[in-house]
């Protein structure tokens, strides 16, 4: 049985960020794994920044991730990612979805929002594997938008470190949706975890 | 294979659930057979869960108007002999105080359980208050749970507890147990269905000051049975050390977070602990044991020094040589961690820090300045959006008449309206408690000479905020009180409540309105707009605040979130609207910075519509001062 796997979903409200916990921690309760998480929900999923906490393993006790002991992060947005840095070591494994959310407050001029590079550059300082993705086109690619947050998930598995079964996350994302849309979001997965795969080669 | 769902009969089997979840979970499997609630995070869920699957158990599950509603609809069933529960957030305990200070007095019948939802670093609140003192205030004894698993197994146990002591018992939950997601292995379901009988009995149930009297000192011997009774309880459990000179007392979900620093540390083996389940009353012996034993204790608990207090004032009454830390060491503002429990012993056991915090600190101050100010705002076709422009701009109106240095003054309350307390709309002055807003308002009307315009939500409206109408009427307070009337409980998650004409249950009820409530009180000046017309809203409004004496103006229109599900389901297109660029003056942002849409961005200097995220509710072509944001169609 694995000792800690960490992972820290980060986004802005509306992209998918609990979906994507959820599948998370279904798949590991059918692997007999030992979960823990939490969320925050309530105002700040107004448009406002969405953190999720998936812990598995057996030394896991609290609901939060602590500083520096993230195994892995998933940025579904640059600057929501960067927001969590000091959650990163070292050995830990980041993925980012390249594609921006800009709040209301930039146009407003009330604040400011780093380039890319910056981001980037600031996250491989944090973390040896660091990749970034465009996940929004492999999603296009796959059939929709909407499953950018598959696309991700896809590519989590992709870094082939996760305690949980390819085979149990897959069914879990094929049960979540409707029919129609269900192969959709197994060919976004698909395509994440091939991403992911040839940008760690 | 099929999915196990909450109500499952299937102990032992394991479901991955949310917190609030398995606390649903928990009254299910110990035959809850009423439960009350008005929403309010983090403890919505809990009732939620209950509510759509009432039914198929059979039990009886309501929004109440109100908290205080909602624990007297508890306690009348508790009385009856039926196994009860009310659940609410912290600051909704508030609301129930009055009947939750007798309540004990009468003690339980059918297994009671308040169900605390406290919000340690408030979240999601106004307030972080410890509602563990309201328990020691009400002689109310206290379930902390340290995790998801023991939330679900304290809510079964607390109706047995509440039953066999005839104690209403409290269920303390905190953000991060009912927000929390876990692996959840499941009970027994009890099928006991009990017919509620109410047994006539003056002495016991009539408050006048004789029974107070005569009831305070049962209650009290009541209090003493439970207070020896929680020494043996499963939930409290103390692990000595032999040898060890650093005792931790780690409370509800604090003791998992101690845990988890210990073994960070590497130390778990080094240090005693007691874990405490039962904040109020004390397992005092286990608590004598541990101080007897060790040279410091730190005790780790969310928010403030209750357990400490009284873990002092045991080693002071029993004079134990014991160093006592807690809130010296940790915080007493915003929620514990790991990292700040670690800490904390670090400081006492001199052990090796896991990783290097204050690099981690420097990382974080230099990232901080990098990062975009992203508050939660107002959704696109909100229609909360549109009502707060046309009170500012009414508002405006009237006040610069009044003289030059004037400027109307908007009490905000509790809702998704107070989302805009952000620019650009910073459209609330005060916010403060539900119904704030109509009561504060009221206040100043009779010290301030200016327009004063407080706005509530329909759900608000109802909890809260008809009393302070009355008022209103009755001591001639000269006010404008819009109620932004959505028709549901938005930011909750879409609870009904009596304006909707649906219970918790899906019956259909009465449907109240606003409007003729505020007539039927005497207010004299009462009308209905459609905020999305933002000048006639505004024409009205502002008739409202010319009016002498209190107005009411409803504003009425469908949470934009319902709105588009319900346009989708009818397969309704949705048509957004777009900017015309060759109208359009890139550098006017009289749309961005009058409204704060999240659909209208800037792309390289340009102004433009998100298509994917305009509802089409055309307020932003009402602003635009050179026509240029046209619908699609067109």
């Amino acid at each position: 049985m694995i000792k800690e796997f960490n992972v820290l979903i980060t986004g802005v409200g509306g992209q998918g960020v609990i979906l994507m916990s959820e599948l998370l921690g279904g798949a590991a309760v059918k692997d007999k794994l030992k979960v823990r998480g939490s969320e925050i929900l309530g105002m700040a999923v107004r448009g406002g920044s969405v953190t999720s906490a998936i812990r598995l393993g057996e030394d896991v006790y609290g609901p939060l991730i602590p500083t520096g002991k993230c195994s892995a992060l998933v940025g579904m947005e640059p600057s929501e990612a960067l927001r969590n840095i000091t959650c990163l070591s070292k050995s830990s494994l980041v993925i980012v979805n390249t594609a921006a959310t800009v709040p209301f407050t930039v146009p407003l001029g009330q604040s400011s929002y780093p380039t890319l590079e910056t981001i980037m550059e600031k996250l491989r300082k944090a973390a040896e594997k660091v990749i970034q993705l465009d996940a929004a086109k492999l999603a296009l690619a796959a059939g929709s938008l909407l499953a950018t947050n598959v696309v991700m998930l896809g590519a989590l598995f992709g870094t082939e470190q996760l305690p949980i079964k390819v085979a149990t996350i897959k069914a879990a994302v094929e049960e979540r949706f409707p029919a129609k849309v269900a192969p959709v979001n197994m060919k976004a997965f698909d395509l994440g975890y091939e991403a992911c795969r040839q940008a760690l080669k | 294979m099929k999915e196990l769902t909450i109500t499952a009969d299937a102990p032992r089997e394991r479901l991955f659930v949310l917190g609030n979840e398995a606390i649903a979970r928990g009254a299910i499997e110990a035959g809850v057979q009423v439960a009350a609630a008005y929403p309010g995070t983090p403890s919505s869920e809990i009732v939620e869960t209950l509510s759509g699957v009432a039914k198929e158990l059979g039990i009886y599950v309501e929004w109440s108007v109100n908290e205080k509603v909602a624990f007297e609809v508890a306690l009348a069933a508790s009385i009856c002999g039926v196994r009860a529960m009310a659940s609410m957030k912290h600051v909704g305990v508030n609301v129930a105080h009055d009947p939750l200070m007798t309540a004990n007095y009468i003690g339980a019948k059918g297994g009671l359980v308040l169900l605390s939802a406290d919000d340690p670093s408030a979240w999601s609140s106004q307030n972080e208050q410890d509602n563990r003192y309201i328990a020691l205030q009400a002689y109310m004894p206290v379930l902390e749970p340290s995790s998801v698993q023991e939330a679900k197994d304290m809510m079964a146990d607390a109706f047995k507890l509440s039953e066999q002591f005839r104690q209403l018992f409290m269920l303390r939950s905190v953000t991060r147990i009912g927000h929390a997601r876990s692996d959840l292995v499941l009970g027994e379901i009890s099928r006991e269905k009990r017919e509620g009988k109410f047994v006539k009995n003056r002495d016991l149930l009539v408050y006048t000051p004789k029974e107070a009297r005569l009831n305070k000192p049962l209650m009290l011997e009541r209090f003493d049975t439970i207070k020896k009774a929680v020494n043996t309880l499963p939930y409290n459990q103390l692990k000595l050390v032999s040898g060890a000179k650093l005792g931790i007392i780690g409370c509800g979900l604090s003791y998992s977070y101690t845990m988890e620093a210990l073994k960070w540390l590497g130390i778990e083996d080094k240090v005693s602990i007691l874990k405490i389940g039962t904040p109020h009353p004390l397992p005092e012996e286990l608590v004598i044991e541990l101080l007897k034993s060790v040279k410091e204790v730190l005790v780790t608990e969310e928010i403030d020094p209750f357990v400490e207090l009284h873990v002092k004032a045991l080693a002071n009454e029993h004079s134990i040589p014991v160093k006592i830390h807690g809130k010296d060491l940790l915080p007493r503002v915003g929620e514990l961690s790991t990292r700040k429990v670690t800490e904390a012993i670090i400081k006492l056991s001199g052990a090796k820090p896991p990783v290097d915090f204050a690099k981690l600190d420097k990382l974080e101050k230099e990232t901080t300045p990098l990062l975009p100010w992203r508050p939660p705002a107002l959704c696109p076709g909100c229609p909360h959006r549109a009502s707060h422009y046309a009170i500012k701009t009414a508002s405006k109106r009237v006040a610069r008449e009044l003289g030059k240095d004037v400027e109307a003054i908007y009490p905000g309350d509790i809702g998704c309206y107070a989302l805009a307390y952000n620019p650009p709309q910073e459209a609330s002055d005060t916010i403060i408690c539900m119904g704030g807003s109509f009561g504060i308002a009221n206040g100043l009307s009779h010290v301030v000479n200016a327009p004063i315009v407080a706005h509530l939500g329909d759900s608000t409206f109802f909890h809260a905020g008809i009393p302070p109408l009355v008022n209103a009427v009755y001591n001639k307070a000269n006010i404008t009180m819009v109620i932004m009337d959505n028709s549901t409980t938005a930011m909750t998650g879409f609870q009904p409540h009596p304006g909707t004409g649906q219970t918790a249950m899906g019956e259909e009820a009465v449907q109240l309105k606003p409007e003729e409530v505020a007539r039927a009180c005497g207010v004299k000046f009462v009308e209905v707009v459609d905020p999305f017309d933002l000048k006639a809203a505004a024409k009205t409004i502002e008739a409202a605040i010319r009016f002498e004496g209190p107005a009411v103006v409803v504003s009425r229109r469908l949470c934009a979130i319902i709105d588009q599900r319900e346009k989708r389901k009818r397969k309704e297109p949705i048509i957004p609207y777009f900017v015309d660029q060759d109208k359009c003056s890139d550098k006017c942002n009289a749309c961005i910075e009058l409204l704060g849409c999240p659909a209208i961005i800037k792309e390289d200097g340009k102004t433009i519509i998100d298509q994917a995220l305009c509802t089409g509710c055309g307020v932003c072509a009402q602003v635009c001062p050179y026509k240029a944001i046209i619908e699609v169609s067109q």
